[in-house]
């Protein structure tokens, strides 16, 4: 079977690029954030979600995942008391995003509820500058002949072609740039989660999703290349492991398989910790683990902080 | 011999006829028998005391808080169930005996302070005035004596005063604690901040159809959230409280406690005389948890009301009787560092709309809906704070719980603040405890009068201000 973020790739005319971009880098780096003093924060902040929260003796996915995400949240925020700009962002819940492109003749669209899409008053600035964008037209995307490329997709009439974030949102709301798209994979049972390969390949088309619908928006339906690229981010987590992606929009133009390419960058398979025990491990009268959260990584509550921040540090 | 016989037979304590005791005998050094006392699996009233003792002296040593909660709620006996969102006739009036509550009309006087500090950003040219000479400060020191101790006394000669010199004096009183406090509140902000997460919910977002009977899921409890949590991350950097604290949406809160006595009437047990048992069961909408309890509003010992006193048996309010797991519950476990609690938001469902209330006859009764809510749900929050601390009804609180909490539909707002004065509540406890909880309350105001094509209408910044000096609330020391 094709890889999810291969095929999704070729559907979106996108360059993968690993790891997070350097502006989001310069983020997560900068000392002058004060992250150590949350750091101690976050730690709580997962013991809460994956410990203490339910009178029962362990809280289930489908309860620790939201509220983790939601103290996640709610730590970032805090932090507009450093940054007021932090203000100008709204979450919106359950948006039902629509996108329509052509693709080498193949019609495509996507539809569906995109999780939870955070927005803002202002868009962020493109990551990538205009050498990288040019230097993407040498890039050839990966077919996997004989495999047709719309393997796995369900095929449908569709009759009207609906296109905008604006199918969600009426005219003149002021937080109309989706900055971060979040993915909860918080069902109890594995068989309904995603694995990570198809949250990553979900993320990257819902991102260019909102992106493609917002550059419509924007500058028409047109196809063309964007003199402004449009950079939508998203986040997915089944609760423990993280998937970090900044997709940057270069072109609406995307009939053909040449010319300037979109670019995303991923960071995938962060855990934020290693293990949660809600009560000890006993054998034999001795405890071999600790109640507790064990191997809490900083790095990965530091990159979700900067991928919240970026746009307005 | 037959002498010595004789005195073996008598035994060791007897005194043969010609012995004579010189003075009094010298007391034994330790007790020859145990002490006389009930016993214990007897069916008597004495016996009932002494396992009743043993109790109470097995939940005193309990070595963990996690411990003393298992073994309080480890009998289950049926119990009545008391729901804080209830369309009983009047039930504030049976919660507040139940609790053992005194009902205030209006908010506590400290949150005067706290007011005079946001209206005088309001006010700029008042302020402008603040940092004038002592002057101004001696005499509306001498009207009013010890203001910083007795904030509601502040409050009487400020509004005895003509309204110009009071505006003045009040200025300058505040020019200390508006010092402390950081640069002033910006209200428009926050103002388009609320009106911003309304418009979202309400107008700008396109949603399905509201589903049948929840229509509170569709719009008013989404714009609680929102309101809620971009006024909690604003306002972070006024108070460290909030910056700390834990923000959780669609907790538990449970507690469970005896108050009164009955006889049982049926049953294999019928005949004898059982306490009184309730437990509330309750789904907040929003809960703020903080590490630092807030501070008391007045003393322990304060007694500012009466207890209303109910003849009738609680199931005629109607409460029903159920059997199931006594829990005792914040909103997370013992574990947790952010074990008070700072404000709660609760939302009511459908079935208490008011148009439902207008429509039987009833418009008296929509109040009473706010105020059983939040007694009721704040009595549960502070207890299992208490109880969390190692508290309970056979060791009473040391010092005051306090809690606050907003009960609305989406569009009225009424605020409560409970203070927690004492946990002695069964029978035994109440005959010789003077304390009484205390609920501060008032009436549900509405938050703006429409929406209408991305506009709000009537917005009313009295209930705004009101919510941000409840989020604002800390101990004295921040």
């Amino acid at each position: 079977c094709v890889p999810g973020v291969r095929q999704a790739q070729w559907l979106t005319k996108t360059k993968l690029v690993e790891g997070l971009p350097p502006a989001v880098q310069a983020i997560v780096d900068n000392p002058a954030l004060g992250l150590q003093e949350l750091e101690e924060r976050a730690k709580h902040v997962v013991s809460h979600a994956r410990l203490w929260d339910t009178a029962e003796a362990a809280p289930r996915r489908e309860k620790y995942c939201p509220v983790l995400f939601e103290n996640l949240i709610h730590l970032c925020r805090s932090m507009s008391g450093k940054y007021p700009s932090l203000s100008k962002r709204m979450l919106a819940r359950n948006c039902r995003i629509a996108a329509t492109w052509e693709r080498e003749s193949i019609l495509l669209q996507v539809r569906g509820l995109s999780g939870i899409l955070m927005n803002s008053m202002t868009p962020i600035p493109p990551v990538a500058s205009q050498e990288e964008i040019l230097a993407t037209k040498e890039h050839v995307l990966e077919t996997f002949y004989p495999i047709a490329p719309t393997i796995d997709l369900q095929e449908v009439n569709v009759y009207k072609e609906l296109n905008d974030t604006g199918q969600c949102f009426r005219d003149g709301y002021p937080y109309s740039h989706p900055h971060t798209l979040f993915f909860l994979e918080s069902a109890n049972a594995r068989t309904d989660r995603f694995r990570p390969e198809q949250l990553r390949a979900k993320m990257l088309m819902f991102a260019f999703g909102n992106a493609l619908a917002k550059a419509k928006a924007l500058h028409g339906n047109d196809p063309k290349v964007l003199e402004q690229p449009v950079v939508v981010q998203s986040i997915g987590t089944d609760g423990q492991l993280f998937q970090f992606m900044v997709f940057q929009l270069n072109t609406t133009d995307l009939v053909s398989n040449d010319g300037v390419k979109n670019l995303v960058w991923i960071d995938s398979d962060q855990n934020l910790y290693e293990r949660a025990q809600c009560v000890p491990e006993v054998k034999k009268r001795v405890v071999v683990k600790p109640a507790g959260i064990s191997g809490f990584q900083p790095d990965t509550f530091k990159k979700f902080l900067a991928l919240y921040l970026h746009g307005t540090v | 011999m037959a002498s010595l016989r004789v005195r073996r037979l008598l035994g060791p304590g007897r005194r043969w006829f010609s012995e004579t005791v010189p003075g009094a005998p010298s007391p034994p050094a330790s007790p020859l028998y145990p002490p006389v006392v009930a016993s214990i699996t007897a069916k008597s009233k004495a016996a009932k005391s002494r396992r009743l003792q043993r109790f109470n002296q097995r939940v005193h040593a309990a070595a963990t808080v996690e411990e003393k909660l298992r073994l309080y709620g480890k009998l289950q006996r049926p119990k009545y169930t008391v729901y804080p969102q209830t369309f009983a006739l009047n039930a504030d009036r049976w919660y507040r005996s139940f609790t053992k509550t005194v009902l205030v009309p209006g908010m506590p006087p400290r949150a005067a302070a706290a007011k005079r500090s946001v209206a005088t950003a309001g006010a700029t040219p008042e302020a402008g005035r603040a940092p004038e000479p002592a002057a101004v400060e001696a005499p509306a020191a001498v009207e009013a004596p010890g203001a910083a101790e007795a904030p509601g006394a502040a409050e009487a000669p400020g509004a005895a005063e003509a309204p110009g010199a009071a505006e003045a004096s009040g200025a300058a009183k505040t020019s200390e604690p508006a010092a402390g406090a950081a640069p002033y509140l910006d209200i428009g902000e926050l103002r388009s901040l609320a009106c911003d997460a309304l418009l979202q919910e309400s107008f700008y977002q396109k949603k399905k159809r509201p589903f049948l009977y929840r229509d509170q899921d569709h719009t008013p409890g989404p714009f609680l959230t929102q309101l809620v949590s971009t006024l909690a991350a604003s306002l972070s950097s006024r108070n460290p409280l909030l910056a700390a604290c834990s923000l959780d949406l669609n907790p538990e809160v449970n507690y469970y406690w005896h108050h009164g006595e009955e006889v049982v009437v049926h049953g294999h047990r019928k005949g004898r005389v059982d306490p009184v048992r309730f437990q509330i069961d309750d789904n907040p909408h929003l809960q703020i948890r903080v590490p630092k309890q807030l501070p008391e509003v007045v003393p322990l010992e304060s007694d500012l009301g009466d207890v209303p006193v109910i003849d009738h048996k609680p199931s005629k309010l109607p409460l029903f009787k159920k059997q199931y797991e006594n829990k005792v519950f914040i909103g997370s476990k013992v574990a947790d560092p952010c074990c008070y609690g700072h404000t709660q938001f609760h939302l009511l469902p459908d079935k208490l709309k008011r148009e439902r209330f207008i429509r039987e006859r009833l418009e008296d009764q929509i109040e009473v809906v706010y105020r059983s809510n939040g007694i009721a749900s704040l009595f549960a929050w502070t207890a299992a704070q208490a109880m969390y601390q190692g508290f309970w009804s056979e060791a009473d609180v040391t010092r005051p719980f306090v809690s606050q909490a907003v009960v609305t539909d989406g569009k009225y707002f009424a605020f409560f603040c409970y203070q927690l004065n004492t946990l002695a509540l069964t029978a035994e406890t109440i005959k010789n405890n003077p304390r009484k909880n205390i609920c501060w309350g008032t009436d549900s105001k509405p938050l703006y009068d429409v929406v209408e094509d991305g506009n709000v209408k009537g917005f009313n910044d009295e209930v705004l201000l009101q919510l941000i000096r409840f989020l604002l609330n800390r101990p004295k020391e921040l």
